[in-house]
């Protein structure tokens, strides 16, 4: 490039910025082997990025099983949705006592192919498991009434004849004798 | 034009013959700072050996070197400002630091010229410095000076057209006696 009238003396100026730098370069020998020991030196194995990245792909898929899991024993606990025609007609929870569990799955089995009959085996289980957690559901409940209802045998000893007295008050505004016959024991 | 590839000593030669302009070049990248310029330095060696930074034979060596040493130099300053807001202090650099700072002589023998004139170079937005650099003080033609800086020949013209216009305008207000600076006896090739 050819230059011309204050080019040149710019270009003068950065030669003896040149000539200064190199004066004061870092030898490259001393460079390259600092650069040479650097790449030899063992890397750090363990990336923070990377175990996070780890980390959560491990909480998304345990959250993934655990929610498959609770959904098909969702599925299982609702017959109509699980078994399609397993138990189209059964009866609602009740008090009574609880229905034999077989008849109904093998009403359905009758004179069915043979997939059809591992479906109802498979009917039958559920409405076996159904019964089984209503019967506890029950129980539950019976218990849970009684104990609400429960009343010590002593209780009525806790009882004072003065109790209205001690868990009233008289109102400021009552007359003196509507006082003094609230207060009977106070002498006249 | 397709450039003839090296294997890693003929690179390693290559590189020591080019260190110079190389470490001028990292110098001006890094704000002048030496300490920075040669950690960048070796930050591109280092990419040179675990082979981050490969050379293809697509440019020229040089031209390669210093778009490789240009872009380490953004990419350091980015860490280190990335660090100054984190406020973590540097372990290896600040030591450098401080014995570069610790040589006074160094910084008496700057004439006030040279003083004068980096100022003024250092008033330049950062693409005419680096034009102005790469024409100026390595001797690259404007298109190898494109190459480097990554933008097109035109770009790198209007860069250079200007960057040189301010830097005259601000020497002369800076009232730089170039009567005593380009003529000295120890650089008696500058002007010919």
């Amino acid at each position: 490039m050819e230059l011309a009238g204050s080019e040149k003396k710019i270009q003068a100026l950065f030669r003896e910025l040149k000539l200064e730098d190199e004066r004061v370069a870092p030898g490259f020998v001393r460079v390259w082997n600092r650069a040479q020991a650097t790449s030899l030196r063992p890397r750090r194995a363990f990336k923070i990025s990377f175990a996070v990245a780890t980390a959560l792909l491990v909480i998304t898929l345990c959250s993934l099983a655990l929610w498959s899991r609770n959904w098909r024993r969702g599925q299982e606990s609702n017959p109509g949705v699980a078994g399609g025609s397993a138990t189209p007609d059964s009866t609602p929870p009740s008090t009574s006592a609880p229905p034999p569990a077989t008849p109904e799955p093998m009403q359905l089995g009758v004179a069915e192919p043979r997939n059809r009959a591992r479906s109802n085996r498979w009917a039958r289980k559920l409405a076996a498991r159904r019964q089984a957690e209503l019967t506890a559901r029950n129980g539950a409940i019976r218990e849970a009434v009684a104990i609400s209802s429960w009343q010590s045998p002593t209780a009525t000893l806790m009882q004072s004849p003065a109790h209205d007295v001690l868990t009233s008050l008289p109102q400021l505004d009552r007359s003196a004798a509507e006082l003094k016959s609230f207060l009977p024991n106070t002498p006249k | 034009m397709k450039h003839k590839r090296m294997d890693i000593s003929e690179l390693k030669a290559e590189l020591e013959r080019l260190h110079g302009p190389s470490f001028g070049w990292a110098l001006s990248c890094c704000r002048r700072d030496r300490a920075e310029a040669e950690e960048v330095l070796q930050t591109v060696y280092l990419k040179i050996l675990e082979g981050k930074a490969r050379y293809r034979g697509e440019s020229n060596l040089k031209t390669w070197l210093f778009a490789v040493i240009r872009k380490t130099a953004i990419t350091e300053q980015r860490k280190s400002l990335l660090r100054a807001l984190k406020s973590i202090p540097r372990a290896n650099s600040t030591t450098e630091r401080s014995s570069f700072a610790a040589e006074p002589a160094a910084a008496f023998e700057r004439s006030e010229v040279r003083e004068r004139f980096q100022r003024a170079l250092e008033c330049l937005p950062a693409r005419q410095q680096e034009a102005l650099h790469l024409v100026f003080y390595e001797d690259l033609s404007l298109r190898e000076a494109a190459d480097v800086m990554g933008v097109s020949i035109g770009s790198a013209r209007q860069h250079y057209e200007r960057g040189k216009k301010r830097l005259r305008e601000s020497l002369d207000r800076e009232e730089v006696d170039y009567g005593v600076s380009w003529e000295r006896k120890e650089n008696p090739g500058a002007v010919s």
